[in-house]
């Protein structure tokens, strides 16, 4: 009956539940999906995580390799971030080349990357001007129920906590490379950036702001993935990329900034356990 | 944070020269020169679209956005996207059912916010073309720097030593926030206040808006 | 921003004055103006215009023409399918033109129309959701002015263009009228056809149009003067 009613009368469907206080799902208005992490999923990639954000799955795994740096910038290494939405995570998405979404998010994920600096391109250099690290990082999304870029952040900064580099040795005369795998070294990394993403809901004549949205929310706010989207990392914003759809009033700004604060908390304290216990089962 | 009108005279944009109706057979376009950084925007529509494109309540808004050299890259997809959702939230696509309106955007020159400058210059070719729109939107871009000073509509030699730079997107009716962009890290003070100056200079780019639209209707009458 | 009539406007500005008439009797909004929940707002760029008693638009700078009931346009004729003709009026979608829709035509009796044709007809239905319908006759099956235009020479211009030639103050037609013979048919679409003895005039009738677009009315009647005079001198 309700499958019903929902199909006919969308909106309603959504503006009743909105006057209630309470979102479709269940969830308050400022509540997060449940988060499970786990490490070291994929045995052969360099270092691998998946995470689930409610039924939100991303996969990220991250392989290493050498490269000449450019010769602009001799002395840094590469980080390539892409995100695949292959045609498995949702029907909105096709089998064939990447989605214009697909694309979108990939810049997203990587600007946030590269703003927050947490890692230091110069840390993956070898032998300057002649040898240097290429990460390449791949997130796939075997099912997308919102909040994508969120839980490609979360992945990534996971994947890249656990990533160890072997140690390198380049002969500058011979030009010879010998890697050794067995002595590794932890790759570091400056902070934990996490996106925070929104939808804006205009509902009667104010805007409600509704936190960790699910695709369903997604579509009815309008948008093609979140509104807004706030990243922090160390108490600093690295990045607050809103686009069209409602427009934003101050109160909810506040709000936004304040539920984004609470979830980079939360999201340090996840990491920071899973990573433990992983540790923990490697040293025994 | 409110700012006074005394405090306006403080807001210095880059100088903008524009010419409307700058293409003879689109429905609208415009060409915006702000600083050195020039966008010319075409809008055409509503136009007839493929039949799995068409929407059955509004109109499908489409952007393309052409760099200079070079082929399409992901990076113009975001710009697309980012104009797309700025543009949508503008026109009255309700009125416009099953047709398609599409906004190409060609980048002339870039010597600083230029993503800024194409937003305008699209609201401008919007305004030409007679699409009805719900209100306008005018952009401001502004780049923070070590020491944490903000300045305003920088140009490409501010942008190199920044720290940061954010873009932002302001309706018409009430000042709204409706698109914002940001590059770096900053603190939140930094961006509070940085939101508040961009949002006062924003009514300098609705005036010039005014000027260029006073400019012709004069005679059209 | 609150504007007042014969203001400059822009999308989204508030007009108070409407309202204020509004609430005394009825007000017709026209094309512009949009009725709002918590007011009257402008949805098009350019001037705020008032037609006593009560009627309000904003005048603006148009290419593309959008289908409305009531207007005479000028229509290329595209398709021919079964009973109706497919007509291009310059909007998103072909107007369709029955071919009961002229005088004199019967089933047995089908008019003579081919593709490529140009008609002269007035908009029957015409809503955002349907596809616009076109009639070459009256309401009492009169042809009128409406109907194939034979001939002649169709050329594009802007809507506001239409609309200031054919207002009764503009000295345009008045001034040409009485120089050289010729016809002409403006559709609100933006088309307008004319037709004059040689090629010479039909030109010269075609530049003063388009030319007239940025002029003041003083200006337009020393344009036509000069292009009278330039003309003349050809024929000798």
């Amino acid at each position: 009956m309700a499958d019903i009613y929902k199909l006919i009368h969308p909106v309603k469907y959504f503006n009743d539940y909105l006057s209630r206080n309470i979102r479709p799902d269940g969830r308050g208005f400022q509540e997060q999906r449940n988060i499970k992490l786990n490490v070291n999923s994929i045995k052969a990639a360099d270092a691998s995580s998946v995470v689930k954000c409610g039924n939100t799955t991303v996969v990220c795994g991250i392989k290493l390799e050498l490269a000449t740096p450019k010769a602009e910038e001799p002395d840094m290494g590469f980080l390539v971030t892409n995100v695949e939405l292959p045609a498995l995570c949702s029907s909105k998405f096709r089998p064939g080349p990447p989605s214009d979404f697909a694309q979108v998010t990939s810049t997203l994920v990587s600007d946030i990357i590269v703003n927050s600096k947490c890692i230091d391109l110069k840390d993956l250099c070898i032998a300057h001007d002649k040898l240097a690290w290429v990460l390449y990082c791949d997130m796939v999304c075997i099912d997308n129920d919102g909040s994508l870029v969120d839980a490609c952040v979360m992945t990534l900064m996971a994947s890249l906590k656990t990533l160890t580099l072997p140690t390198v040795t380049y002969d500058a005369e011979t030009e010879e490379i010998s890697v050794d795998t067995s002595v590794r070294t932890k790759l570091k990394v400056h902070g934990l950036p996490v996106a925070s993403s929104f939808a804006l809901y205009k509902h009667l004549q104010s805007t409600i702001v509704l936190a960790d949205p699910s695709s369903y929310e997604e579509e009815m706010c309008g948008g093609i993935g979140a509104n807004l989207i706030l990243c922090y990392n160390k108490g600093f914003l690295c990045g607050s990329h809103k686009f069209g759809c409602c427009n934003l009033p101050k109160e909810c700004e506040e709000m936004a900034f304040k539920i984004a604060k609470e979830k980079t908390q939360l999201v340090e304290e996840v990491v920071d356990v899973c990573i433990k216990n992983y540790e923990l089962e490697q040293n025994k | 944070m409110e700012v006074e009108n005394t405090d306006l005279k403080d807001f210095k944009l880059r100088p903008m020269k524009c010419e409307c109706n700058f293409l003879s057979k689109s429905d609208g376009s415009a060409i915006l020169s702000q600083g050195q950084t020039v966008a010319l925007v075409s809008v055409n529509g509503p136009l007839d679209i493929k039949m799995t494109s068409q929407s059955i309540e509004k109109a499908t808004l489409e952007v393309l956005f052409t760099s200079k050299v070079g082929k399409p890259s992901v990076a113009d997809r975001y710009k697309e996207h980012v104009i797309r959702q700025t543009c949508e939230s503008a026109i009255l696509g309700s009125l416009y059912p099953r047709t398609g309106i599409t906004v190409t955007i060609q980048e002339l020159e870039d010597y600083g916010g230029f993503t800024v400058c194409s937003i305008n210059c699209a609201c401008l070719a919007l305004l030409n073309a007679g699409v009805a729109m719900r209100h306008t939107f005018a952009g401001v871009a502004c780049a923070v720097d070590e020491q944490g000073n903000i300045q305003l509509d920088p140009d490409a030699a501010q942008l190199e030593t920044a720290r940061a730079t954010m873009n932002f997107v302001f309706d018409s009716r009430e000042k709204r926030l409706i698109t914002s962009l940001t590059n770096g890290s900053f603190s939140e003070d930094a961006y509070k206040e940085a939101l508040e100056r961009c949002r006062s200079a924003s009514q300098l780019v609705f005036d010039f808006y005014k000027d260029i639209v006073s400019k012709y209707s004069y005679v059209i009458g | 921003m609150k504007v007042k009539v014969g203001d400059v406007v822009l999308p989204g500005d508030l007009c108070e004055e409407i309202v204020a008439a509004g609430e005394k009797s009825k007000v017709i909004l026209g094309p512009g103006l949009k009725k709002e929940v918590d007011g009257i707002y402008v949805s098009k760029a350019g001037t705020l215009r008032k037609r006593a008693p009560n009627t309000y638009w904003v005048d603006n700078y148009q290419k593309r023409y959008i289908p409305a009931r009531g207007e005479n346009v000028i229509g290329i004729v595209a398709q021919k399918a079964g009973d109706i003709f497919r007509v291009d009026v310059g909007g998103s979608c072909t107007a369709s033109l029955s071919y009961l829709s002229f005088e004199g035509a019967t089933k047995k009796n089908r008019p003579k129309v081919v593709i490529g044709d140009v008609v002269y007809a007035k908009m029957l239905v015409a809503s955002k959701d349907m596809e616009p319908e076109i009639v070459c006759v009256d309401s009492h099956g009169k042809k009128g002015r409406l109907g194939v235009l034979e001939d002649g020479f169709v050329f594009k211009c802007s809507l506001n263009l239409i609309r200031k030639i054919l207002n009764p103050d503009c000295p345009l037609i008045n001034s040409l009228k009485n120089q050289w013979p010729f016809e002409l048919a403006a559709g609100m679409n933006g088309r307008i056809w004319i037709k004059a003895n040689t090629l010479r005039e039909t030109i010269a009738l075609g530049n003063a149009i388009l030319g007239s677009e940025y002029l003041s009315n003083d200006e337009i009647k020393s344009m036509c003067t000069n292009i009278a005079g330039i003309l003349a001198g050809h024929i000798s």
